[in-house]
């Protein structure tokens, strides 16, 4: 029977066009009806050079259900090519012309003598979301594009966090984790955001091994890179947020990649005295004030949900509820992904909540008793609901509504400064 | 259920007039993904001349067994077409076009080699739908009356592979 789907927290898998958007340079060819880009363009901070007010569309209709849209595929990618001046081109595919069996991959080889790369994306949105949808496009430029290198470069890591623009602090987050690699010696590869394209594309085979920061998502493109292109990976599945994970972070970084102890935790030691140099000046707030929430519950990616779970376990003593995984992350990842959540300090365990229909979620949320007024960070789907319980609420997940940010971030030692200072700006603000 | 289907043919072999220049369109009747040639109807440019004042167009039906003969009907751009009264949209003063669309305004759909984005605009409006494409009258026939026919079982259009 059709299940209806309340207040879904992703896109279709069509979605990864801001995937490829994220790659300075690189532009989406969509083979999609003429509404799709418009309907997943909705997040802020998405113009520039290329928007998606211009990606190439074949905008396809009915004679091309009828008659098939090859054609109008290759002229489409053929004056792309003419008229964009751009890096690298990704042509994505939409349902319908998937439906009705064009062979894109077949019009796309068509130009592999073309100046500059093309590749093509199978993002239907009935294969899966905008999560999937990414880990599409990664799949493309290493199935496609890249080639094995003999050549290492000593300390050259790979690194793989969030999904641009689905998450909201994505170009902030693995700015910062960059930072912190850089810091114990590495050198850090990243494809997305300033200054970082086609050249940090060219290099990920030189790389000694890929670094991946996520849950789940990408996990499948780690393991074909090491298949085809011979890179080794470490999977660390927590985003980093505070002090106690990051520093479990980059100690388990520095081993993988054979970086000297003291090294490591001379920089360690150096974060952690600033960071908890902070946390005592305002120990009288977060003791004295009695303005936080005893219990908190999560509503996020994966990434996201068990981040910040341990964050505000670990580092901020809270006591965990329901934490709530919205991503819909695919079953065989599920029982890790939860796993995870029960690796808590002072022998703390969450139950993780993989659920993609928000009025169950809710429903879950208002049964629960959180010994006071309850913490939420999510979506801008949770204001209401958190304002009807007289709770404490901080957008930290998509859709986000009422924040902006430019290039703010929660990893690393800086980052659960920043979501300190956000949660408790929310609840000082109750009483002020 | 049956329809019918306009095309825009010199020789009933290829599709290859525009609906503007189309002096005359091939009727194909649809009758349980079956498809038979009905007609052909001539359009007359002279006797549809809506310059100056004159609203009045008209047209013939040609029928194959004779059963059609000729008929004259008031239409163009008259309040009869739905698209004149003073609102414009584009082809308030395209009498020509509104009396060529009033020629296949029986048929599910038209098939012809290009077409402009106004007429096809007039004729969506009547929920005709446009094909333009240059293949075989055949090959369009064959492949629109697959569409139609999974379109009203509520078929999915997946390819068969």
């Amino acid at each position: 029977m059709a299940k209806l789907l309340d207040k879904q927290r992703y896109k279709c898998a069509l979605g990864a066009m801001q995937t490829v958007q994220a790659i300075t340079r690189a532009i989406p060819i969509l083979h999609s009806g003429p509404g799709c880009a418009q309907k997943l363009s909705d997040s802020t901070g998405s113009s520039g050079y290329f928007s998606p007010n211009i990606f190439p569309c074949t905008s396809i209709n009915e004679k091309d259900v009828v008659f098939g849209g090859v054609k109008k595929l290759e002229t489409t990618i053929e004056n792309a090519l003419k008229v964009i001046d751009a890096d690298l081109y990704v042509v994505l595919t939409g349902c319908i012309p998937e439906i009705v069996g064009d062979d894109t991959g077949e019009v796309v080889s068509r130009f592999a003598d073309a100046e500059k790369p093309v590749i093509y994306a199978s993002t239907a949105g009935f294969k899966g979301n905008n999560y999937i949808g990414h880990e599409q496009v990664i799949g493309a430029i290493i199935d496609q594009y890249l080639e094995k290198s003999e050549k290492k470069e000593k300390g050259l890591v790979n690194l793989w966090a969030d999904v641009p623009y689905q998450d909201l602090f994505w170009l902030g987050n693995i700015r910062e984790l960059e930072k912190l690699l850089a810091e114990i010696g590495l050198t850090p590869n990243t494809i997305f955001g300033y200054n970082r394209g086609i050249e940090q594309i060219n290099k990920i085979p030189k790389a000694e091994f890929n670094l991946l920061v996520s849950p789940w998502v990408s996990l499948s493109n780690m393991k074909k890179m090491e298949k085809k292109l011979g890179i080794p990976y470490l999977h660390y599945p927590t985003l980093p947020i505070g002090a106690f994970e990051t520093s479990r972070f980059l100690r388990e970084v520095g081993e993988f990649a054979g970086v000297e102890e003291k090294k490591v935790e001379s920089v360690i030691n150096e974060h952690e005295n600033y960071y908890y140099y902070l946390i005592e000046r305002y120990a009288d707030l977060f003791l004295e004030n009695r303005v936080i929430n005893k219990q908190f519950s999560v509503v996020a990616d994966a990434q996201y949900a068990l981040g910040i779970t341990k964050f505000l376990a670990n580092d901020l003593g809270l006591v965990p509820a329901k934490q709530f995984i919205v991503d819909d992350t695919p079953k065989q990842y599920r029982e890790t992904v939860a796993e995870e959540f029960k690796k808590l300090n002072y022998g703390l365990e969450a139950e993780a909540v993989f659920e993609t229909d928000s009025y169950k979620i809710h429903e879950q949320i208002k049964e629960h008793d959180y010994h006071g007024y309850p913490l939420i960070l999510g979506s801008y789907y949770e204001k209401e609901l958190t304002e009807s319980l007289k709770g404490n609420y901080l957008n930290i997940s998509w859709p986000v509504q009422d924040k902006v940010v430019l290039d703010d971030f929660y990893a690393g030692y800086t980052g659960g400064i920043r979501l300190i200072e956000d949660i408790y700006t929310v609840a000082v603000q109750r009483f002020n | 259920m049956s329809y019918k289907i306009a095309v825009a043919s010199s020789d009933g072999i290829q599709i290859d007039e525009t609906f503007g220049s189309a002096k005359r369109f091939l009727i194909y009747e649809v009758t349980d993904g079956i498809c038979q040639k009905l007609e052909e109807r001539a359009f007359d440019e002279e006797e549809t001349d809506c310059s100056g004042t004159s609203q009045a167009s008209g047209f013939q039906k040609n029928g194959e067994n004779g059963t059609g003969g000729v008929c004259h009907a008031k239409s163009g751009c008259g309040a009869e077409s739905g698209c004149g009264n003073g609102t414009g949209g584009g082809c308030g003063g395209a009498g020509e076009a509104s009396a060529k669309v009033e020629l296949v305004s029986d048929c599910r759909c038209v098939v012809c080699k290009k077409i402009g984005f106004h007429i096809q605009k007039q004729l969506e409006r009547k929920a005709i739908s446009v094909f333009d494409v240059t293949c075989s009258v055949e090959e369009a026939l064959e492949k629109i009356s697959h569409y139609f026919i999974r379109m009203d079982n509520h078929e999915s259009l997946r390819a068969q592979k």
